[in-house]
């Protein structure tokens, strides 16, 4: 393998960890604000890469702008979920229940997305698709830049919203410690609530990120689903940091093993990361105690 | 706060020993009744059957009640939710098929031997799997049905790869059709008995007891000196059994084995859809479940065929089943016929531990506001038993 591709590989590995990174963290948040396996993650990515893809067929205008629409869009609809469904689950059978609710809202997302759009397969094409720049001798593409950029910007944006704000200080409460933070006045509910709709608007930035790259169809968030999960349990159930560090750990190896093994064996990686994990530390590598029971 | 000496229901007090039994004995004719009339349903449908398409309907419910009983003994004794089933049918009927045209095995030791060897591979992956409780486990038997199918997909010399496996079939090319159906379709339904006669037994005996202590809490269940670990490898290495032996029978009987439809989720999914909807405590439960889904299924798609519709569909059903019915039908039947029995319900009602400390809170919370939801002033205020004589 010479240098110069091993470098590519690694640089596409490292950009590819970083979208990975901001699906991993939403999911990460809803396990932390309310113990819940969020199947229909990535069905909702499927979706807001639909949207961009319409938008953008519809209006002729960059794929990014839908985001302006999207994002708050997918925010609400979070909200709504959590306060609306997953919040009227019973206490005691609430974590496998949850799992079933959000399949069945991503059996239903992935109908209709196949209803309306049909099961062709779709792809943006924008000026900038074909070009690539060259970064200490390996070809990048543009696009992949940009979707990494995106990715790091939200990474960042949540980063400061949980670290500065008051909004943030009471999610990190919530997540920490749930009666506490209602003993200190915080609506703990509402919280949740916001806390499902932020994961929510990080699916609408990274299926955005997904659309200008990718081709999609509605079957899609079956093969992202997996991944995603590998990562989740392999940082640690609700942890966000946890899921960043194994998010960019999983996309490198799995760069680096598509030369040797080609595509699909290389995806194993996840699978083998996750059942190591379970048998060796089953509560997570990077994460902490909150892990231990799920 | 409920407990074994006071749930009596609200029902007049008025009973003596003798109608007590009568009541007893009228439910029990009538589930003779209804069992009895079922069964001769079931037996006769294949000459009731209109044309060979609705026999081919009926094999594939039978089949879906293969799959949904022999799930239901992970996910009805011990409570894990398993989505990745498929995982098992899938291999069942990949090992069936091979063991036919690699190894030139007749057709039903293929069938056998195909269900042991997963049994044998379900030994590792449940120590691996059950290790976890809750999401992460949900999250492992998802993992497991995503890399089966990058497996079968790429090992193409193996298995075929995306152009599918042919199954011989094991009747010989001079049974035709409808006759291979009638034949099936029986088949699956002695296989269903077969799960169900075993299902009932393990749900009487102390395994079963054990088992049932796990789902309701498993730390007091070690506590208590049940070998949790042992019990929940067995249950899961025996339903993982099943599910390939069933698996292996829809091979053989469909002829023809795709990675895509073999190791999906959706399949699993109907598992856990069919045996909730029905009732994952009861013993007909994941009967019911098959055939009302199964039935909904097939209609969707001849309907519907061409679009997702099914799915929207599939997907909304499952909702409305994990939100407003999520102990299934039949034990919601049960708990009406319970509400008609005239009183003497002295038995443990079944309430997880932690379904009584949610109840329990309720009611702490409702003493705070004075007025209470009629069911839970019922609970406080009825005397016991005790108390009436």
């Amino acid at each position: 393998m010479s240098g110069s591709l091993l470098l590519q590989t690694l640089i596409l590995g490292v950009l590819l960890g970083g979208l990975y990174a901001l699906l991993a963290a939403g999911l990460t948040l809803y396990f932390g604000v309310m113990r819940v396996v969020m199947i229909a993650h990535s069905a909702f990515l499927i979706l807001a890469a639909y949207l961009a893809w319409f938008f953008h067929r519809e209006t002729g205008l960059d794929p990014l702008l839908s985001l302006l629409v999207t994002v708050p869009l997918f925010f609400g609809v979070g909200y709504l979920m959590q306060r609306g469904l997953v919040a009227r689950l019973r206490p005691a059978t609430l974590t496998m229940m949850s799992v079933l609710l959000t399949f069945a809202i991503a059996l239903t997302i992935e109908g209709l997305l196949g209803f309306f759009f049909s099961g062709t397969q779709r792809r943006i094409n924008l000026g900038y698709s074909g070009t690539s720049i060259e970064v200490l001798g390996a070809h990048v593409a543009v696009v992949k830049l940009i979707a990494f950029g995106l990715a790091a910007a939200a990474l960042a944006g949540l980063f400061l919203l949980l670290k500065v704000t008051r909004f943030g200080q009471a999610l990190r409460a919530t997540i920490q410690h749930p009666e506490a933070a209602r003993l200190l006045g915080i609506n703990t509910d509402r919280i949740a609530g916001f806390g499902f709709g932020l994961g929510l608007a990080t699916a609408a930035i990274g299926g955005t990120a997904l659309a200008l790259d990718s081709t999609i169809y509605p079957s899609l968030h079956w093969h992202w689903i997996g991944p995603l999960m590998a990562i989740i349990v392999v940082g640690g159930l609700g942890s966000i940091p946890g899921a960043a560090i194994a998010a960019l750990i999983l996309g490198v190896g799995q760069s680096l093993l598509q030369i040797p093994m080609g595509t699909t064996w290389a995806q194993t990686v996840f699978y083998v990361a996750l059942f190591a994990t379970l048998l060796v530390r089953p509560q997570g590598f990077f994460g902490g105690r909150l892990a231990q029971r799920f | 706060m409920p407990s074994a000496s006071d749930t009596t229901s609200a029902a007049p007090a008025a009973t003596t020993t003798s109608g007590r039994s009568t009541f007893d004995r009228v439910l029990l004719g009538a589930r003779i009744v209804v069992l009895a009339a079922v069964a001769v349903l079931v037996l006769t449908f294949p000459s009731l059957a209109a044309d060979p398409f609705i026999l081919s309907v009926g094999v594939v419910i039978a089949s879906y009640a293969a799959l949904a009983v022999s799930w239901n003994f992970v996910g009805g004794f011990t409570g894990y939710i398993s989505l990745g089933h498929a995982a098992y049918s899938g291999l069942g009927g990949y090992a069936t098929a091979l063991l036919i045209t690699r190894a030139d095995l007749n057709p039903w030791v293929a069938l056998v031997v195909g269900a042991v060897v997963v049994g044998v591979l379900a030994v590792p992956i449940g120590i691996a799997s059950l290790r976890v409780r809750g999401a992460s486990f949900v999250i492992v038997s998802i993992a497991l049905v995503l890399i089966l199918l990058l497996v079968a997909q790429s090992w193409a010399s193996l298995t075929g790869g995306a152009q599918g496996l042919r199954v011989p079939r094991p009747f010989g090319e001079d049974v035709l059709r409808p006759e291979q159906h009638e034949r099936f379709f029986y088949l699956h339904v002695a296989f269903v008995a077969v799960a169900l006669l075993l299902w009932w037994a393990i749900d009487r005996s102390r395994f079963g007891m054990g088992l049932k202590a796990i789902r309701e809490d498993e730390d007091k269940a070690q506590a208590l000196g049940v070998p949790t670990g042992a019990y929940k490898l067995t249950v899961f290495v025996i339903s993982a059994f099943m599910t390939a032996m069933a698996g292996g029978l829809y091979a053989l009987w469909f002829g023809y084995l795709d990675p895509i439809f073999q190791f999906s989720i959706l399949i699993g999914s109907y598992m856990v859809l069919m045996s909730l909807l029905g009732g994952i405590r009861s013993l007909f439960g994941p009967v019911l479940g098959a055939v009302v889904v199964g039935y909904s299924l097939e209609f969707f798609k001849v309907h519907y065929g061409d679009s997702q519709f099914h799915l929207v569909a599939l997907g909304l059903l499952l909702a409305v089943v994990v939100l407003f019915m999520p102990d299934g039908v039949l034990p919601a039947i049960g708990s009406l016929v319970d509400r008609f029995r005239p009183d003497q319900r002295t038995s443990i009602r079944e309430m997880t531990a932690e379904e009584l400390l949610e109840h329990n809170q309720r009611l702490e919370r409702s003493e705070a506001t004075p007025v209470a939801t009629p069911h839970e002033r019922d609970l406080e205020t009825v005397p016991s038993t005790e108390e009436k004589r």
